[in-house]
């Protein structure tokens, strides 16, 4: 019961007091703004160059919306805990670990899954790209599990802001690669193979992939392995990331650095 | 007011420059930025336009920084809690904040070296110059008309609380509307005009038409003058807000 408690409420308090979007003041020039002009640059870009279709872009660009929430949604969660003074409170509490993060991973995964249904809504209005109803039920899956296996990524990053300070910029970075290298932008056929590679090892490639395929009107069946592959990559870097803050956790006690910037 | 100008943008151009973690990422972008276009206008199979993409994302760097420096730098303030000392200082806020935003735009002018050595290295992009008098001129007066742009948008972010987050949401908006990557002839019609009271689509302009031919002194004219009328709208428009957030006791609220 008090697992639950410290899931649900910890998770939910967390959000509430951390996550610097949650205002409206900010939530839209940062969630709403970004992603939808991000979204038609890329269809403008790839207008000029003859390159795909617009729905190529705005599916593309909806999962790189849901990667800069999970990654910096999750990875400030935790960084700005040390900012506000209270990540030694928090650490020294005898909650379980995987419950406290995880608790934050899910208001996270919420936030990235509205994001990218908001984003995709107004981008496809204004590039008038139509999609049918079965298929955006379909879509709703793979957004799902992107934002689960971005918002694990992210627990990695935020296990980095126990050592590092500067966890947003590289956060920004990471998710500046991903608009190349996860192929949301450039066919994949395009990239050249160690690219690829790289891109299959992190979240959002196969996702992409299997939404290009379910609003081209394939079935969750024809595009399930993907997204398998998808959820798999997200439980591994779960998995990495509470590894991670359990070591940097000790290694921060250890060398009473938990709380410098 | 020339002494602190200047000392204030020694200072920032070194403490832009002093962190190698920071920098990083003023040479990442830009070149994912002229990764993303060379593997989609490769297409077209003509080296002066990616050479065009090139400067396109070297001058949409520029405006990031400066966009991004200029919101940030007032909520770092507002967070050191140093704004407030900044806005009653004898100098004008104007002088205080330009050093900031203006040396954003000279750190990003090292995101052309990356693109440029960039493209030639992994793209076979070609790195002539049409005519590098022009040239050597035309990045610093972009740098600096944009810097301006950027002191003109800061003014407005004294008012507004989470400003580094409405700098965020200004970048794609500005590429897209000033025609760095993707021309102005793709674009809806109604964009064209707005790109003419833009520092970067007159900066891009003189920059491309210096290394590829053209007329750059006409666009490097436009980039001076648009610094002066950057420069009274900022100044002004810094004393009206500045006036505001004192009589709201916004300054500090974080």
């Amino acid at each position: 019961m008090n697992w639950l408690r410290v899931f649900f409420v910890g998770g939910l308090t967390s959000y509430r007091a951390l996550f610097n979007w949650i205002s409206p003041w900010v939530f839209l020039p940062v969630l709403v703004v970004y992603p939808l002009f991000q979204t038609l640059f890329f269809a403008y870009l790839g207008r000029f160059a003859e390159v795909e279709s617009d729905e190529f872009f705005l599916v593309g660009n909806t999962f790189v919306a849901i990667a800069v929430t999970g990654f910096f949604g999750m990875g400030n969660a935790i960084a700005n805990e040390r900012r506000s003074q209270t990540l030694a409170p928090v650490l020294a509490t005898p909650a379980s670990r995987l419950a406290l993060f995880l608790g934050r991973a899910l208001p996270a995964t919420v936030t990235g899954f509205l994001v990218a249904a908001v984003s995709f809504g107004l981008g496809a209005l204004i590039l008038r790209v139509e999609i049918g109803a079965a298929e955006l039920a379909r879509l709703a899956v793979a957004v799902l599990v992107s934002s689960f296996a971005c918002t694990a990524f992210g627990m990695c990053l935020g296990a980095l802001g126990l050592r590092g300070r500067n966890v947003g910029l590289f956060a920004d970075s990471i998710s500046g690669c991903l608009l190349l290298a996860s192929g949301a932008n450039v066919p994949l056929e395009r990239l050249p193979d160690w690219l690829r590679t790289i891109g299959s090892g992190v979240p959002l490639m196969h996702g992409i992939e299997a939404a290009r395929k379910i609003a081209a009107g394939s079935s969750l069946a024809d595009s399930g392995r993907l997204l398998l592959v998808e959820g798999a990559i997200g439980c591994v870097y779960l998995v990495a990331g509470l590894v991670l803050l359990r070591v940097f956790e000790d290694l921060g006690r250890r060398t009473a650095t938990l709380e410098t910037f | 007011m020339t002494r602190a100008f200047f000392s204030g943008m020694r200072i920032h151009v070194k403490q832009f420059t002093v962190n190698a973690f920071d920098l990083s990422a003023v040479l990442l972008w830009p070149i994912l930025y002229a990764s993303i276009a060379y593997y989609l206008l490769d297409a077209k199979n003509d080296p002066q336009l990616l050479l065009s993409a090139s400067l396109g994302a070297a001058v949409m760097t520029m405006w990031a920084l400066v966009v991004l420096g200029s919101s940030g730098a007032l909520e770092n303030q507002r967070w050191l809690g140093t704004l407030e000392l900044l806005v009653a200082a004898p100098v004008p806020f104007a002088v205080a904040l330009a050093p900031i935003t203006i040396a954003r735009g000279v750190v990003g002018a090292y995101s052309l070296v990356a693109t440029l050595a960039w493209g030639g290295l992994l793209f076979d992009v070609p790195l002539s110059i049409e005519a590098p008098v022009a040239f050597a001129v035309a990045v610093p007066m972009s740098a600096l008309a944009i810097g301006m742009l950027g002191l003109m948008t800061a003014a407005t972010f004294v008012i507004y609380r989470a400003a580094f987050h409405l700098g965020v949401a200004m970048q794609y908006p500005v590429w897209i509307v000033t025609g760095l990557l993707v021309p102005l002839s793709v674009l809806p019609a109604f964009v064209g005009p707005i790109s003419w009271f833009l520092a970067p689509t007159w900066g891009f302009r003189a920059i491309r038409d210096a290394a590829l031919g053209g007329d750059p002194w006409t666009d490097i004219g436009v980039c001076a003058l648009l610094t002066v009328v950057y420069f009274v709208l900022a100044a002004t428009g810094l004393r009206i807000f500045e006036q505001l957030a004192r009589a709201r006791a916004t300054l500090r609220l974080t």
